[in-house]
C-alpha cells in the first residue's frame, strides 16, 4: 500500500512515532507495529487482517506527539479517549483508513489450520486453496457496521465508505450471537450460564490489556488488596467479580470495539455484557461512547430534568 | 490490633428485646476482640467511665459501641474514647436501638440481628486508621453582598460585634427596594423614615466599608478563608470629591429612564437616585450620556464645583479575604407585560404596577405624593387593584405566592383613601393571605375604614372605553361576571429572583431553585445557611418575604456569621476524601463530579499531574471515590475496604 | 405471607420458614435522609421484618455499584439502597449521580440473572419513618417470594 506508506512517512515529519500494522512473516497476517523512521514505515500495511484496535496504546503514550492508523471503529475509541482526557487531540495525527470489514482470523485458523494462507478477494476468500464465503469469517464487530469511515481523521487513505461510522452504521449493535439465547433464559438459568462461562476464566487479564478504555492498567482494582474487591483465587466466583469491575468501569466508555472478546483465550462472550450495557446506556442517556468529541461522559454528569428513574411515587 | 466491644442496654430500651450479654459473648469470639461487656447506660457518666477503664485495662486501640443511633451519640463516644487515649475516629457505633430493639418484638431475631450488626462494626473498625482533625485559621472580615434592608441589617449586626464588614451594593445607593416604598404595612410607618437612619448608620460605622456600584465577580476558597474579587464599576464621578449638590443633575442635558422611580417620571444621565441616597453622590450612566452617544458634551464637568467628574475613570477590581459571606441580593418585580396580554400587555398607560403606584404615593417621589393618571395627569376616582399578577399562576410557570401582595394592596387602598377621600378602590384577589402579626386587622381596616371593595376572582380582560379602562372579571363568591370602569389599574406584580442571582450562586457554588431563588441548607433547621460552609442567606434572595421576616433572617445570618468568625481557627472534619498520589492516573473524573470544586490538579516533582483534595473544601460526600476507576481517591471513614468488610462480614 | 400457616407444611411454598429467617438482606442508607428516616421509624416503634442489615453511607453518591455486586457475590438475597429524595441531597448532587449509577446497575443485574426485585433503590427522607417501615416490609416480602438467591445455582459460591 504505497499510499499508506507515503502518508505515514509524511506524518512522521510531524510526530514522534506512528502506530500501524506490518505483516507478520510467520503467519502472513497483520501485527501491530510502531514506526519511528521512514525506513520502518516502508513495511506498513493495511488489509482485512488488521483487526487490532491500536487506540489501546494511546493512554500510555499520552503527552507525546503520535500518529495512529485508525479504522472507523478504532476512531471511536480515539474520540472517547480524548473526551476522557486520556489523549490530547492536538498531539494526535489520525490517519483514517477506508475499511472494507475485517476478518476473524482465529476462526479461519481454527477451521483451516494455523497460519493458513488467506487471500481476501473482497467478495470471497481463498483459504489455503479452498474457497469460502467471506461473510462466514467476518469479525464479529463488523456485522452491522458496513464499511465505515472514521469520524475524526487528519489524513485519509484508501477508499471511503461514503461517510463516518456513526452515520452509516446506525445499527452498529447488531445483537450479539448469544443475545437471543440469553434473552430466553430464566434468571436462575442466566446465573448458571454466566457461572459456567466464568468457570473457564484463567485470569490472564487479556480482556483488560487490549481494551483501549481500561486505562488504569497496572493499578487496576481487579488485583489489589486496597481495595479488596476480588480475591486472588482462580475460580468462577472471583472471575465474575473482576468482570463486574470491568463492566462497571466501562459504563459510558465502551465503544463496542470487541477487542476483549476477541482476545479472550477461553472464549467467554464478554461482548454480550458490554453490548447489553451499551444498549442500556443509549436507552437511558441517549449516549454512545465515541460519537462526539463534544460529549460529556454520562456517568460524569446528570440531568435533573431527564433522570426520572426511581420516582415511582 | 485490640478491639473492645461495648453493648449498651439503654435501661430496658435495648435490653428488653436484645439479649445484650449474648451479643457481648458473641463479640469475644471475633478475631481481634479482647474485651466485651454489656453496660446499663453507656452514655451516662458511669457508663463512659466503664468504657474508659476497660480501654486502659485491656490496652484497647479500637472500640465498637453498640447502642443507639450514631446520629444521637457518635460525638459523645468519640470524646469518651479520646479521653481514654484512643483515636476518636477508631470508634465505630452500631445502632441496635432505633434499627433493632425498637422495631422488633422477637427476642431471638433481634438478638441475632444485633450480633450481626455488632460484627459488622467490628469488621469496619478493623479497617479504620487514626484520623486527625486539622485547624484552619479564620479570616475575621465578612462580606455582605447586597445593600437592601437585609444587607444593611446583617452588616450593622455584624459590625456591632466589632467585626469588620465589606458591604457591596450593585446600585449607586443603599436601600434596595425598601427605599422605594412609601409606607409599610401594617403600621403605616414611613419606609424612608425607618430605613434612612439605618443607611446612614452603615455609612458612619467604623467597621463597615461600603462599596456601591460594585459586584462580586469571583469567589475562591472556603469557609473561614474566602477570597473575593469585587469589581467597582466606573461612574465618571469621584466619590471622594462629590458632595451631592445636584448641580450636575440639574444642568445635565441628557434624559434617561428613572429606574429608581419604576419609570414614573424621568431622570438624567448623571443622577442621584434619591435625595436620601447613601452615599450621596452622583453617578453617570454612559449609555444615556450625550458625551458618550454623540461624542460631545462636558456640561457636568464644567458645572461641578467639587471637580469630581472624571470621564477617564475605569473599573477597579478589589481582591480581599473574608471569613464568611452573607448573600442578600434581594428581588426584582416580575415583568408582567409579555405574560399578560389580557391585562393590556403594557399598551395602556393607565395600567401601572404597584411599585409605580408606590412611587406616586411617596411625598418625595416624582409626583410629590399626588396620584395622577399617567395618560392625562388627572386624579383618578375609581382605582382597580389586581393581585397575583405573576404569582400563583401555574399557566405561566410561576406557582409560588409573593407573600406580600395581599398586604401591600390593602395598604395602598388605605393610602388611596387618605390621598383622595372620594375615591373608590376595588381589589380583585384570589385568596386573602394575612398571616403576620396584626395583618388580619389591617386587611379588615382596608375594607371597613377605607371602604375598599374586595372581589374574589381573577381578571379576564382589560379594555379601554370612553377614557376609562373596563376591567372584566369573575366574582367567584357570587358567581357573577363583573365589569368595573376604572380610571387607574394597579397590578400587584410578583417577585422574581434578582437579575444575575443564578450566576452569582454559581460563582459562590451554592444551590438555587428553579426560579433562581437561592436555596437554604434545610428549610426548617438550617434556614439561613447554605450547603456551602461559611455562606449564609438573608432576605428575599432566598424567596419572597416581607420586611419583618427579611430583617429577622438577616439578623439570624449575622448571628451565625459572628459565631463563625469570632473564632481564630476552626476544626475541619478529617472524614474527607484523600488521594493516593502514587497511584493517581490523572483521569480527572473526581474533579468533574465534585460538587464543591474541592479537587485540583497538582504537578508532582516527577512531572506527573495528580489530583489533590482541598480538605477544607471537601464535605465528604464520596462521589469522587466511586468515580475514580482505580479507587485511589478514597473517602476516609468510608473507604472501599471498610464498606467491603461490612458486606463480607454480614453475609459470612 | 403468613409464617404461622406455612410452618406446618415446610417446603410447600418456594421459601420455607427457615429459608425466610435465613434471607440475607443488605441495605445501604445515606446518613442524612434515609438513615435518619430509619431512626425515626425506630423512635416511633414501627415493627419491621428483621432480616435487613443496614450499612451507613455519608451519601448515596458514595454508593459504589460494586458494593451491590459484591453483596450478591457474598450471598445476599436482596440489596436495597435508599437516599435523599432527588433535589434534597445534603451534598447537592450525590443522589443524582447515584440514580444514574444504580439504575444502570439494575438493568445490568437482570443480564446477569439477578431478578430486578432483588435490587431496589428508593428515596426516604428523614421525616418519613413510616415510609421506611413500609419500604422494609415491601422489600422483604418481595425477596421472600423470590426465595434464596444462591439456592438455584449449584454450589452457591466458589468454583
Amino acid at each position: 500500500m504505497a499510499d499508506l506508506v507515503t502518508t505515514i512517512k509524511q506524518t512522521l515529519k510531524d510526530v514522534e512515532l506512528v502506530l500501524g500494522w506490518v505483516r507478520d512473516p510467520a503467519t502472513g497476517v497483520a501485527a501491530p507495529a510502531r514506526f519511528h523512521t521512514e525506513e520502518e514505515a516502508e513495511a506498513a500495511v493495511f488489509d482485512s487482517t488488521c483487526v487490532h484496535n491500536l487506540a489501546v496504546h494511546l493512554p500510555r503514550l499520552k503527552g507525546r506527539r503520535l500518529g495512529i492508523v485508525a479504522k472507523g471503529c478504532d476512531a471511536r475509541s480515539v474520540v472517547e479517549l480524548i473526551i476522557e482526557h486520556e489523549a490530547e487531540r492536538e498531539d494526535l495525527k489520525v490517519i483514517g483508513v477506508g475499511c472494507g470489514s475485517i476478518l476473524d482470523v482465529k476462526k479461519i485458523w481454527r477451521r483451516f489450520g494455523y497460519g493458513v494462507e488467506i487471500d481476501d478477494r473482497g467478495d470471497s476468500l481463498e483459504l489455503g486453496g479452498e474457497r469460502g464465503p467471506r461473510e462466514d469469517f467476518l469479525a464479529r464487530k463488523c456485522h452491522g457496521c458496513l464499511e465505515a469511515d472514521p469520524d475524526i481523521y487528519d489524513l485519509f487513505v484508501g477508499e471511503s465508505a461514503g461517510g463516518p461510522a456513526g452515520e452509516i452504521s446506525g445499527g452498529r449493535e447488531e445483537p450479539h450471537p448469544l443475545s437471543a439465547m440469553l434473552e430466553d433464559l430464566a434468571p436462575a438459568e442466566r446465573r448458571a450460564f454466566w457461572r459456567e462461562q466464568f468457570s473457564r476464566c484463567i485470569r490472564c487479564y487479556a480482556c483488560r490489556e487490549v481494551c483501549p478504555m481500561c486505562f488504569c492498567r497496572d493499578i487496576c482494582i481487579m488485583q489489589t488488596q486496597v481495595p479488596h474487591w476480588a480475591g486472588g483465587e482462580v475460580n468462577a466466583r472471583e472471575s465474575e467479580m473482576i468482570q463486574h469491575i470491568r463492566v462497571s468501569h466501562l459504563a459510558g466508555r465502551c465503544t463496542g470495539c470487541g477487542e476483549c472478546e476477541r482476545a479472550c483465550p477461553v472464549g467467554i462472550p464478554l461482548m454480550l455484557l458490554m453490548d447489553e450495557q451499551n444498549r442500556a446506556i443509549e436507552d437511558m442517556f441517549g449516549y454512545r461512547a465515541g460519537d462526539s468529541l463534544r460529549a460529556r461522559p454520562p456517568m460524569q454528569t446528570f440531568s435533573i430534568e431527564k433522570d426520572l428513574w426511581g420516582d415511582e411515587e | 490490633m485490640r478491639i473492645g466491644v461495648f453493648i449498651c442496654e439503654c435501661g430496658t430500651n435495648i435490653a428488653a428485646t436484645v439479649m445484650t450479654q449474648k451479643v457481648a459473648d458473641a463479640a469475644l469470639a471475633l478475631r481481634d476482640v479482647y474485651h466485651s461487656e454489656s453496660i446499663q447506660y453507656t452514655c451516662s457518666d458511669p457508663g463512659q467511665r466503664t468504657v474508659m477503664a476497660a480501654v486502659q485495662k485491656h490496652n484497647l486501640d479500637r472500640v465498637v459501641i453498640a447502642a443507639c443511633s450514631p446520629r444521637m451519640h457518635e460525638t459523645t463516644f468519640r470524646r469518651t474514647v479520646a479521653k481514654a487515649g484512643v483515636n476518636p475516629f477508631m470508634m465505630e457505633m452500631v445502632n441496635i436501638r432505633e434499627h433493632c430493639s425498637w422495631i422488633h418484638d422477637d427476642t431471638d431475631e433481634a438478638t441475632e440481628k444485633a450480633i450481626d450488626l455488632m460484627a459488622m462494626g467490628v469488621a469496619k473498625v478493623r479497617e479504620e486508621v487514626p484520623l486527625f482533625t486539622s485547624k484552619v485559621p479564620v479570616t475575621s472580615e465578612v462580606l455582605v453582598i447586597g445593600g437592601g434592608v437585609a444587607g444593611i441589617q446583617a452588616a450593622l449586626d455584624i459590625a456591632d460585634a466589632g467585626i469588620p464588614v465589606t458591604l457591596v451594593e450593585r446600585e449607586p445607593t443603599l436601600g434596595g427596594n425598601m427605599a422605594r416604598l412609601d409606607k409599610t404595612f401594617p403600621t403605616l410607618d414611613c419606609s424612608s423614615c425607618i430605613l434612612t437612619p439605618r443607611m446612614v448608620e452603615v455609612k458612619h460605622n467604623q467597621d463597615i466599608r461600603l462599596i456601591v456600584n460594585a459586584e462580586v465577580e469571583a469567589v475562591r476558597g472556603y469557609i473561614g478563608n474566602f477570597e473575593a474579587d469585587i469589581r467597582k464599576k466606573a461612574t465618571c464621578v469621584d466619590e471622594e470629591k462629590c458632595t451631592g449638590c445636584y448641580i450636575c443633575v440639574e444642568k445635565c442635558p441628557s434624559k434617561a429612564p428613572d429606574e429608581f422611580n419604576a419609570g414614573v417620571g424621568e431622570s438624567k444621565a448623571i443622577s442621584i437616585p434619591l435625595p436620601q441616597a447613601v452615599p450621596l453622590v452622583a453617578s453617570l450612566r454612559k449609555e444615556h450620556c450625550r458625551r458618550y452617544i454623540k461624542g460631545k458634551c462636558g456640561v457636568c464637568e464644567k458645572v461641578c464645583p467639587a471637580d469630581a467628574i472624571d470621564y477617564e475613570q475605569e473599573d477597579r477590581i478589589f481582591t480581599d479575604k473574608f471569613g464568611a459571606i452573607v448573600v442578600a441580593t434581594g428581588y426584582e418585580l416580575f415583568d408582567w407585560k409579555t405574560a399578560y396580554p389580557n391585562l393590556g400587555g403594557g399598551h395602556y398607560p393607565d395600567v401601572i404596577t404597584a411599585m409605580q403606584y408606590e412611587r406616586m404615593l411617596s411625598a418625595s417621589g416624582p409626583t410629590e405624593g399626588h396620584i395622577r393618571r399617567p395618560s392625562d395627569g388627572a386624579e383618578p376616582r375609581n382605582i382597580v387593584f389586581i393581585s397575583c399578577v405573576g404569582s400563583r399562576d401555574e399557566s405561566i410557570g410561576r406557582p409560588f405566592c409573593c407573600n406580600v401582595g395581599c398586604m401591600y394592596l390593602a395598604k395602598q387602598a388605605i393610602l388611596t383613601k387618605e390621598h383622595i377621600p372620594d375615591s373608590q378602590s376595588y381589589i380583585f384577589y384570589m385568596d386573602m393571605r394575612a398571616v403576620g402579626k396584626d395583618y388580619e386587622q389591617f386587611y379588615r381596616r382596608a375594607q371597613r375604614d377605607a371602604g375598599a371593595i374586595y372581589l374574589r376572582g381573577r381578571v379576564g380582560k382589560i379594555y379601554p372605553l370612553d377614557g376609562k379602562l373596563m376591567v372584566m372579571g369573575a366574582d367567584t363568591l357570587s358567581g357573577q361576571q363583573l365589569e368595573v370602569a376604572a380610571d387607574l389599574v394597579v397590578l400587584a406584580t410578583g417577585f422574581t429572583a434578582s437579575d444575575g442571582a443564578a450566576e452569582l450562586a454559581q460563582r459562590l457554588n451554592i444551590p438555587y431553585d428553579q426560579f433562581d431563588f437561592l436555596s437554604e441548607s434545610h428549610p426548617k433547621l438550617r434556614p439561613v445557611e447554605t450547603t456551602t460552609g461559611g455562606i449564609f442567606l438573608a432576605g428575599t434572595c432566598q424567596g419572597p418575604k416581607d420586611i419583618p421576616d427579611t430583617v429577622a433572617q438577616a439578623s439570624a445570618a449575622a448571628a451565625k456569621v459572628i459565631g463563625l468568625v469570632s473564632r481564630d481557627e476552626m476544626e475541619t472534619s478529617p472524614m474527607v476524601a484523600e488521594v493516593n498520589h502514587m497511584r493517581c492516573i490523572g483521569c480527572w473524573k473526581c474533579i468533574e463530579v465534585c460538587p464543591y470544586k474541592a479537587i485540583e490538579k497538582q504537578k508532582l516533582r516527577d512531572g506527573r499531574q495528580v489530583a489533590i483534595i482541598i480538605e477544607s473544601l471537601c464535605q465528604g460526600c464520596g462521589i469522587c471515590n466511586v468515580a475514580c476507576p482505580p479507587s485511589v481517591v478514597s473517602l476516609r471513614g468510608y473507604t472501599d475496604n471498610q464498606l467491603i468488610s461490612e458486606v463480607v462480614e454480614v453475609l459470612r | 405471607m403468613n409464617g404461622e400457616t406455612d410452618r406446618a407444611d415446610g417446603g410447600a411454598v418456594n421459601a420455607t420458614d427457615a429459608d425466610r429467617a435465613d434471607l440475607k438482606l443488605v441495605a445501604f442508607l445515606c446518613n442524612w435522609c434515609s438513615y435518619a428516616g430509619a431512626d425515626m421509624a425506630g423512635t416511633s416503634r414501627m415493627l419491621q421484618p428483621s432480616q435487613v442489615r443496614i450499612i451507613r453511607l455519608p451519601c448515596t453518591g458514595r454508593m459504589d455499584p460494586l458494593l451491590v455486586l459484591k453483596a450478591f457475590q457474598e450471598g445476599a438475597d436482596g440489596v436495597l439502597v435508599s437516599g435523599c429524595h432527588p433535589g434534597d441531597c445534603h451534598y447537592n448532587d450525590g443522589n443524582y449521580y447515584a440514580r444514574r449509577r444504580l439504575e444502570l446497575l439494575k438493568r445490568m443485574l437482570a443480564v446477569r440473572g439477578i431478578e430486578p426485585e432483588r435490587f431496589q433503590y428508593t428515596w426516604v427522607s428523614a421525616s418519613e419513618g413510616a415510609r421506611w417501615a413500609d419500604v422494609v416490609q415491601a422489600f422483604t416480602t418481595d425477596i421472600e417470594s423470590l426465595g434464596r438467591l444462591g439456592a438455584t445455582v449449584a454450589g452457591g459460591g466458589g468454583g
